[in-house]
């Protein structure tokens, strides 16, 4: 059974597009750090620069709007009453910036009280953000298989804030816990957490509504909903096991662990374009091409990650790792962010001015909250970006035009998005305007 | 009786036949009725309807399609 949406639920506006339009900004930080550092930043994916880069976008840019966009999914699309949204937003948005731009100047500066201050920041914000969305999601009487897809999303965030947490406390404190864990055992489960078990299964619960409903699809194949989400936790488990004494160094079931958990992946990204090829409708727009985009390089990472570990002397390859996370992150889960403001922020402005306006005065047409060849115009250009940083994994000569291109596609992003805000704005103000005429009159 | 106005959604792509709903409740006359056609429950059109004084009913065909009866209150 679907949930229910329930508009009554929605939080303000105000809520979710405080981390919408900072969202993109990091990126354009991300973007200009590479430009600025060139081929040093592409060394290995422990170069002091990757890893800054890297938390500007997985934690500034990709959980700014996952988190903007849980407080207003769960309470629509869960009918869960989150606990004073505007509170939370207000105290969450600014400590989870604050915190990353901490952890990237950590990692740039080596600074050990900077990974102190990021781990303290992170645990307060993400501690509170996740005690509020685990509490709705826990009391909402929704069903379905999205509800118990975000559940287990929320918990794949926890695992990896945690071992987030430990990680930079360790480097805060300048003590390795080798003697309980290995560094690289931590980093090795806080990432399968992050990407597998936070962002790819937010994507996952996000999409068996949306694709469907938006996109004019065929539902997923319901065996697809269990094995899926329920697999990739299963995977999620069983890699952790190396945080187990004595399990950290037995390499041939991780690998084959792993290869499940990215096969997995591959499959889903394979039945929704599958899904996406049976569309009632042939043409194609702006969330959709992003959708697809994002499919195609999330079966890119999974033939990467096969085709590495069949291939050693290239898995072994210091830049192997980065290729995957250029896939994964610009390649997979950017594209679907950006794909899915672009339909968010639309129809948010709309029901909100609906809600504020009546019928006496209509809002908007949804297609001119904003235009179609901006977001086309964006949407090229961040695909040509992600090539270009794919090229410069290869070639580390490009990182600057790389980090260039990437940086310009986040500008227009956000440029695109404050457009979408600003018509908000000026029509609300249009109908508080004929609302005090018709109240003086 | 007069006849109802139609809105067949069920190739259009969300939010459209929202939008195209919300435009013909303004023209909708007393004792006059719309009809949408669609592939899903168009849970914020209810949304709307409910906070402007408009009834509804739906009924589920057998193809699968939804067919929503709107006037006014």
């Amino acid at each position: 059974m679907q949930p229910a949406l329930s508009f009554e639920q929605a939080p303000p506006i105000s809520v979710p597009y405080r981390f919408f339009l900072t969202a993109p900004l990091f990126g354009v930080v991300a973007g200009l750090l590479l430009a600025l550092l060139g081929p040093a930043a592409l060394e290995s994916r422990w170069a002091p620069g990757a890893l800054a880069m890297t938390h500007l976008i997985v934690v500034d840019f990709m959980l700014q709007v996952m988190c903007g966009a849980l407080l207003q999914f769960v309470a629509v699309v869960a009918g869960a009453n989150i606990w004073r949204p505007r509170l939370v937003a207000t105290l969450v948005h600014p400590l989870i910036t604050a915190g990353a731009v901490l952890l990237a100047s950590a990692f740039l500066l080596e600074q050990q009280v900077l990974f102190l201050l990021a781990a303290l920041t992170f645990a307060v914000s993400l501690g509170l953000f996740l005690t509020v969305m685990a509490m709705s999601l826990l009391r909402t009487p929704a069903r379905g298989m999205s509800i118990y897809v975000l559940r287990l999303a929320v918990l794949g965030l926890l695992v990896t804030v945690v071992l987030g947490v430990i990680l930079a406390s360790t480097l805060g404190m300048h003590e390795n816990l080798q003697s309980v864990w290995s560094l690289l055992t931590l980093i090795n489960v806080h990432v399968a957490w992050g990407l597998g078990g936070w962002a790819l299964m937010l994507v996952i619960g996000v999409s068996f509504l949306v694709v469907p409903m938006f996109q004019l699809t065929p539902a997923y194949p319901v065996w697809l909903t269990r094995l899926v989400p329920a697999g990739l936790l299963l995977v999620l488990c069983l890699w952790s096991l190396q945080l187990l004494p004595g399990l950290a160094g037995a390499q041939a079931w991780q690998s084959a662990v792993a290869s499940v958990g990215i096969l997995l992946a591959g499959l889903y990204a394979a039945v929704t374009l599958w899904l996406q090829s049976k569309r009632r409708r042939r043409q194609a727009d702006v969330t959709l091409v992003f959708w697809r985009g994002a499919m195609l390089a999330l079966l890119a990472v999974a033939a990467s990650w096969l085709a590495l570990e069949a291939l050693p002397q290239l898995g072994s390859h210091a830049r192997a790792p980065l290729w995957l996370g250029v896939l994964a992150l610009p390649g997979v889960f950017l594209s679907v962010i950006i794909g899915m403001l672009y339909k968010i922020m639309p129809f948010l402005n709309w029901l909100h001015l609906q809600r504020l306006g009546g019928m006496a005065t209509p809002p908007p047409n949804m297609k001119q909250m904003i235009p179609e060849s901006a977001m086309r115009g964006q949407m090229r250009l961040h695909f040509a970006a992600l090539l270009l940083l794919l090229a410069a994994v290869l070639w580390p000569a490009l990182a600057t035009p790389a980090g260039l291109a990437f940086s310009a596609s986040c500008l227009w992003l956000e440029w695109n998005l404050v457009g979408a805000a600003r018509v908000y704005a000026r029509f609300r103000d249009k109908i508080r305007a004929a609302a005090s005429v018709a109240s003086t009159s | 009786m007069p006849e109802p106005r139609v809105i067949d959604g069920r190739g259009m792509e969300p939010p459209e036949p929202l939008e195209l709903a919300v435009a013909e409740l303004g023209k909708l006359a007393p004792g006059e009725e719309l009809v949408m056609l669609l592939h899903c429950e168009p849970l914020p059109l209810y949304f709307v309807l409910d906070r402007n004084g408009y009834g509804y009913r739906s009924e589920l065909r057998a193809d699968g399609t939804n067919e929503i009866h709107i006037h006014k209150i």
